[in-house]
């Protein structure tokens, strides 16, 4: 356990340098001065010019640069933003932890709704459970999302009224910044309108939440039921049919576990795909997260933003991939040993 | 009285091009005590036969059978799910393929304590979380296992095939079983383990009076341990008796060319001769003769015998053949 712990962390670190290594060449290959690129510094006298291209080493050579880039990004210093002029980092840690709570709401629920109709699905298999399933999974894949999202505001939030259809909290509430995360900062609160601010926040959820986790919970529901479906032909289930347990017994004890090993690994891999469904999301539902500020910084051809955006936004999908390569090896004992285990 | 007591059972795939008859019209019975083997080539459907009698064959295959008794009790007279639950009570069977047959996430020692009977142990439930673990160490040590606590804590990868299959006796002794159905218990196992595996059962059927199935393609193995021997091919009854007929007498061309193709140690061979076997190979399950199903293979085969044959008795000695080698039909 531990060599496998020392894998994923050594994997996780030469990814990161990896993904460095990519934002720092987009500094030369945006347009532009790539001193500029790099510390969002538009409007900078030629003095100032001269202190900046000190400090990043743009008179040495490009394993210097990269070196003094590397040591600028993981002091914390990611430059300023071309359009706002703020420094990106301060930006990032607003906006992160917003995104961060939409996508993980968003995954679990996926997961908590995706993988259990997948397995209803793989015991009634060919029957006509199974054929109701695999056809709404079907629709809910091919909706695409940004007319999803329209469809949602328009029934729950304008025709309805159940649903706010915008933001993450309504702007009564005065939350004092802390972790970022909505939903702690408001139960880490003192305020008198606490619960009210919680039951505001949680409704602004809902809405974002489900639109991001239709797609990807469809996808699960197809994995466990290939996962499912694949278990129960294995010829240990055979054996504890023969041993006299109950078909739920099989179930619960032998083929759930052994299905979810199949489907947490595929399920890192999906993340990445939901955090880009979250970012059109984030712009439709006006969700002050950092994929409708990386969109914005496209539009508005804020490199700085953009290179530092991606750096974050790429190493916390991969953060998360570790993850749940974590949980699949406390799922799974042969991918502990170091001789069986990738 | 015979403990399963079995007449024509036949068992039907279902596929795209119709149905199948994987096994034709089988009959099997056990006394109480008996060690009776069940051989055939691969393919030749004992596993299928096996599995049909546990009932844990899917929802693809079809059973019928014109009697099926357990203990005297008619269990065609009840469903499906009861007739699994009557058999499951006192038949346990254990794999080919032990480490298959066991799950790879669930610790031995957990999957050995549920196939425990809960109303084997008394008192609370803490009570019995204790009995539990006792009585699975218990029976780790009935199958020659010495160290159950690092036996219990261990996943089926850590362990070894014989082991595993060990651990599958275990769980199979679990229930208290009356007959133990053994499919290949030592199919890719070494010799000393296939020794110690069938040692095992033996003592097992001598200690407890526990009837044993034991399906092999080895022919000459069974013969050590068993009492009684049910030959098949093709998913067809060839030939059964005691195992003294079947090994010094045979009556079916089949069973002869079986015995002829195990070599011996004292046989004498010139150099590069051929060994004896039957020409061909055993037929495919959408290709299956008319007939006796040994028919293009058979050294006697006649006209006649595109028709299946009657089962003879001659003395308790079963064989299912036109021209048997019993002569003076």
């Amino acid at each position: 356990m531990i060599i496998f712990t020392l894998r994923r962390l050594n994997l996780l670190l030469f990814t990161v340098l990896l993904l460095t290594l990519l934002s720092f060449s987009l500094s030369y290959l945006f347009p532009g001065d790539a001193l500029i690129n790099l510390s969002g510094e538009i409007n900078a006298t030629p003095a100032q010019l001269a202190i900046l291209s000190d400090e990043y080493r743009h008179q040495e050579n490009i394993f210097m640069q990269y070196w003094a880039y590397l040591s600028h990004v993981f002091s914390g210093d990611l430059g300023i933003s071309m359009a706002s002029h703020l420094p990106i980092i301060e930006e990032i840690k607003i906006l992160l932890p917003a995104t961060i709570e939409l996508s993980l709401a968003a995954l679990l629920l996926a997961m908590f709704v995706g993988v259990p109709i997948g397995f209803i699905a793989a015991i009634k298999h060919e029957k006509l459970a199974d054929n109701i399933i695999l056809t709404v999974a079907m629709f809910g894949y091919s909706i695409p999302v940004f007319w999803l999202g329209l469809l949602a505001i328009l029934v729950f939030s304008i025709q309805l009224g159940w649903l706010p259809s915008a933001g993450q909290i309504s702007l009564l509430y005065e939350i004092k910044h802390v972790t970022g995360f909505q939903i702690i900062d408001i139960l880490l609160s003192d305020s008198a309108y606490k619960w009210q601010a919680f039951q505001n926040a949680t409704a602004h959820m809902i809405l974002p939440t489900v639109v991001v986790a239709l797609a990807p919970a469809t996808i699960f529901v197809r994995l466990a039921r290939t996962a499912m479906l694949e278990v129960l032909d294995k010829s240990y289930i055979r054996a504890a049919k023969a041993k006299g347990l109950s078909f739920g017994q099989i179930i619960y004890h032998h083929a759930i576990r052994n299905a979810m090993v199949k489907v947490i690994r595929d399920v890192g891999l999906q993340f990445a795909n939901l955090v880009t469904i979250a970012m059109v999301t984030e712009v439709i539902f006006s969700w002050p997260g950092i994929g409708r500020w990386l969109i914005e910084s496209i539009y508005q051809r804020d490199y700085t933003a953009i290179q530092s955006g991606l750096l974050m936004l790429s190493s916390f999908i991969f953060l998360v991939h570790i993850i749940t390569d974590f949980i699949y090896a406390a799922l799974n004992p042969l991918a502990r040993e170091s001789n069986h285990g990738a | 009285m015979n403990l399963l007591d079995i007449r024509n059972l036949s068992i039907e795939l279902k596929t795209a091009n119709g149905t199948i008859l994987a096994v034709d019209r089988v009959s099997l019975s056990m006394k109480e005590g008996e060690v009776r083997g069940l051989v055939g080539e691969s393919g030749s459907g004992k596993s299928l036969l096996a599995q049909a009698i546990v009932g844990v064959l899917d929802e693809r295959w079809t059973v019928h059978a014109d009697r099926f008794h357990w203990r005297g009790e008619d269990l065609l007279r009840h469903s499906a799910e009861e007739r699994k639950r009557i058999i499951s009570k006192d038949v346990a069977m254990i794999f080919q393929e032990p480490m298959s047959c066991l799950d790879p996430t669930t610790t031995i020692g957990s999957q050995l304590e549920e196939a425990i009977d809960n109303n084997q142990f008394s008192g609370n439930f803490w009570q019995k979380r204790k009995q539990r673990k006792l009585a699975a160490a218990k029976l780790l040590h009935k199958v020659g296992i010495k160290h159950h606590e690092v036996c219990v804590k261990s996943y089926p990868h850590q362990l070894t095939e014989a082991l595993c299959q060990r651990v599958m006796i275990a769980m199979a002794l679990a229930r208290r079983p009356i007959l133990l159905i053994a499919d290949e218990p030592t199919a890719a196992m070494e010799a000393t383990n296939q020794g110690q595996i069938f040692r095992l059962l033996a003592s097992l059927n001598q200690l407890k009076n526990m009837s044993i199935l034991l399906i092999s393609h080895d022919l000459e193995n069974v013969t050590h341990w068993t009492n009684t021997i049910t030959v098949m091919y093709s998913g067809q009854f060839v030939e059964g008796g005691t195992t003294r007929q079947i090994f010094t007498q045979p009556y079916h061309p089949y069973t002869q060319a079986l015995l002829d193709s195990s070599p011996k140690a004292n046989m004498q061979l010139p150099k590069k001769s051929r060994l004896a076997a039957l020409p061909g190979s055993i037929p495919i399950l959408q290709h299956l003769p008319i007939g006796c199903r040994l028919g293009p293979r058979c050294p006697r085969a006649q006209q006649a015998c595109v028709h299946a044959p009657k089962v003879k008795n001659h003395h308790g000695h079963l064989v299912s053949c036109h021209f048997s080698l019993k002569g003076g039909n």
